[in-house]
């Protein structure tokens, strides 16, 4: 069964037509790789997201965050100036990717699911459909009939609506639960009951504290008090709440020219924009950059938003496997040595691989170093989302780029959310200064979309300036660290436990399979029994097989809660039957 | 002892419902689900016992003993 929502997988090939577009990129190419050798490339990957050395890892490239957000006034001289070493990546020895990919597999864990779940699974499904089908039959409620259209055609008649009334329903109180408090490392839930099995819901008027193991708050910046929120609150006493207008109209401020500069010189990169909404960087800036006749090389896990946007660029699209570097150099060489066989074999007028950093479902990290190698091979443009990476990963919280200290210019376009690590919202698109001014002039999202709100641009602007250490305080390193320790610990322990994590060891995103969809709902309303909220995913998030319990960390949680959790969710992964893992079991106790 | 049984009993008829997804579906489906499966499993039964048995006994050159009953029955009536 094709996947609904289109979250993961799911692009397919476009239709094509002809346009006449700005072969921006081409121009962009070879233009500006800035010397970042001069902010110190020395030893960045000492100390490996904060945590560890690592030995194995290939020597950064040309790595300056670090030293780009301590002292930026080296960085700004390096900018512009030509490179004598920028073909130093291009050169990266074989054996050190050789390298990178072996440490990706002993990093990297994706369990097969054993058979006897996944035929109960499917016959699971295939039982819920039918039951639906049975139900939809019987009783079909009123808003399931479209009354006074005679002669037409439904209008809402979908798969999609059949699946949520009647399998989604079902287990409908284990998602979009009111809340009543910041969700920082705790959450408030609104209590609800349902009389008539998720059709409606009423209020108990109670309430119930949990652990917050479900929001994206990575750095724990999402907090009712301190700084982020003080400063805040007087920005939107001073300059309101909502600029009702677009940025190239009356929408921008100062504020918001500070907020680019400011992410721009936390990237390393020339130069930055900033959007009111993270779906809309993606689903409105990809139809600004490509066009029909251009290719793009998505990965299968990319985001809905990601899908959306090349689906509207009207751009040909080929789907390579999850960080799959050989099917995508397989796809890349077949398209460069073919080209386009609408355009009779003509070359492609761009090629983009576009990748996130961390993936949200699956927990795994791109695999950055050797994506750039090949993309210098095969001369195509690469797009990087870093939604959740940005702020979550890295020993400068830089992101993906940060992690495998690699130079940030050698991604094309950096792509990233305010929404996660900075416990704000929107969005930024981060690169070369041509790149930024062109999306100035030719972004849909610049031109018309509302302006960010001052008070959630200033909560970037502060938790950025922790990030950074421009507060003169230690505390953005600290979270960096704590969130680090925090990822490794929770998933090493539940490694112990025998469930099946998905990802990697350094992504704070922790898939845990639970297969079947009757037990994401046990595991939800168990959970929160216990005073635990964590997030379930089921079909069509992900495949009908991969149902999942998510947790995502923060640098706010500290060992004692993580403790308490972990120890919660042993017990109940025991009674309701999720430890499916065949791994060998760590039998010493996890050191924090 | 009753209780640890009964006890035993809800727990497994608990993870029973849950692999097979009916933990999360109303009553009288669970119902209907159960009953299917009933008349399944009767159907099954029966097409074992009259079709397979037989002719798993004529290939394999195996008497059932029912028919050895039935014989002797006879004699002996």
């Amino acid at each position: 069964m094709g996947n609904l929502y289109g979250d993961n997988g799911g692009v397919v090939q476009e239709h094509q037509q002809n346009s006449d577009f700005v072969n921006y990129c081409n121009k962009m190419q070879g233009n500006l790789v800035a010397d970042m050798s001069n902010c110190g490339s020395g030893d960045l990957r000492a100390r490996k997201n904060g945590f560890k050395a690592n030995e194995t890892e290939a020597k950064p490239v040309n790595g300056c965050l670090k030293n780009c957000s301590t002292n930026s006034t080296t960085c700004q001289q390096a900018k512009g100036k030509v490179c004598p070493n920028s073909s130093q990546a291009l050169l990266t020895p074989a054996k050190k990717l050789k390298e990178l990919a072996e440490e990706h597999t002993t990093k990297t864990s994706f369990e097969e699911v054993p058979l006897h779940t996944a035929c109960l699974t499917y016959l699971g499904f295939y039982l819920l459909m039918i039951l639906g089908y049975i139900n939809q039959l019987l009783f079909v409620p009123k808003v399931a009939k479209e009354e006074n259209r005679d002669g037409y055609v439904t209008l809402y008649d979908a798969f999609e609506s059949f699946y949520s009334r009647y399998v989604y329903r079902r287990v409908r109180d284990c998602w979009n639960r009111p809340i009543c408090s910041v969700p920082g490392d705790e959450v408030t839930l609104k209590d609800r009951v349902t009389k008539d099995y998720g059709w409606s819901f009423q209020f108990t008027g109670t309430e119930t504290r949990c652990l917050n193991l479900g929001s994206y708050n990575y750095l724990g910046f999402a907090d009712a008090k301190g700084p982020c929120a003080e400063k805040s609150e007087k920005t939107a006493r001073e300059m309101g709440l909502a600029m009702t207008s677009s940025r190239v109209e009356l929408g921008t401020t100062q504020l918001h020219l500070d907020l680019e500069q400011l992410t721009a010189r936390y990237l390393g990169v020339e130069d930055a924009i900033v959007f009111g909404m993270g779906f809309a960087t993606n689903a409105l800036n990809l139809p600004s950059l490509i066009s029909p006749g251009c290719l793009v090389l998505s990965d299968e896990k990319n985001h809905a938003s990601i899908i959306l946007g090349l689906r509207l660029s009207g751009a040909t699209t080929k789907v390579f496997k999850h960080n799959n570097m050989r099917d995508l150099e397989r796809v890349l060489r077949h398209n460069v040595v073919h080209g386009n066989p609408k355009a009779g074999g003509k070359p492609w007028k761009k090629i983009l691989i576009l990748v996130e950093g961390v993936f949200s479902m699956e927990g795994s990290i791109v695999r950055l170093p050797e994506i750039i190698a090949l993309k210098k091979k095969y001369k195509a443009y690469l797009y990087l989302d870093e939604a959740h990476s940005i702020g979550a990963m890295g020993p400068n919280g830089g992101g993906a780029v940060d992690y495998f200290g690699v130079d940030p210019n050698d991604v094309d376009i950096l792509m990233g959310t305010f929404t996660k690590s900075f416990g704000s919202a929107g969005g930024y698109i981060a690169g070369s200064k041509r790149l930024i001014d062109y999306l100035r002039t030719n972004s849909h999202a610049h031109c018309y979309a509302s302006s960010m709100s001052p008070p959630i641009a200033q909560q970037i602007y502060t938790s950025m300036s922790m990030i950074m250490g421009l507060d003169g305080t230690d505390t953005g390193r600290q979270k960096i660290n704590q969130l680090a320790r925090n990822t490794r610990y929770f998933r090493r322990r539940l490694a112990q436990m025998g469930v099946i994590t998905y990802g990697h060891e350094d992504s704070p995103v922790v898939p845990m399979l639970v297969y079947l969809f009757s037990k994401i709902g046990a595991v939800v309303r168990t959970l929160t029994t216990r005073h635990i909220a964590v997030v379930g995913v089921g079909f069509p998030a992900t495949p009908i097989m991969e149902g999942r319990i998510r947790y995502c960390l923060s640098a706010a949680h500290t060992k004692e809660q993580l403790d308490y959790a972990l120890d919660v969710i042993d017990e109940i992964s025991d009674t309701l039957g999720l430890k499916y893992s065949r791994k060998p079991r760590e039998p010493n106790p996890i050191e924090y | 002892m009753l209780q640890n049984i009964i006890d035993f009993c809800n727990y497994w008829w608990f993870r029973y419902l849950m692999v097979t997804e009916l933990y999360m579906v109303e009553k009288w489906e669970r119902v209907t689900i159960h009953v299917i499966f009933a008349v399944l499993f009767c159907l099954f039964w029966y097409f074992n016992y009259s079709v397979l048995l037989s002719f798993t006994g004529n290939i394999l050159g195996i008497t059932p003993i029912s028919t050895i009953i039935d014989q002797q029955g006879s004699k002996i009536a």
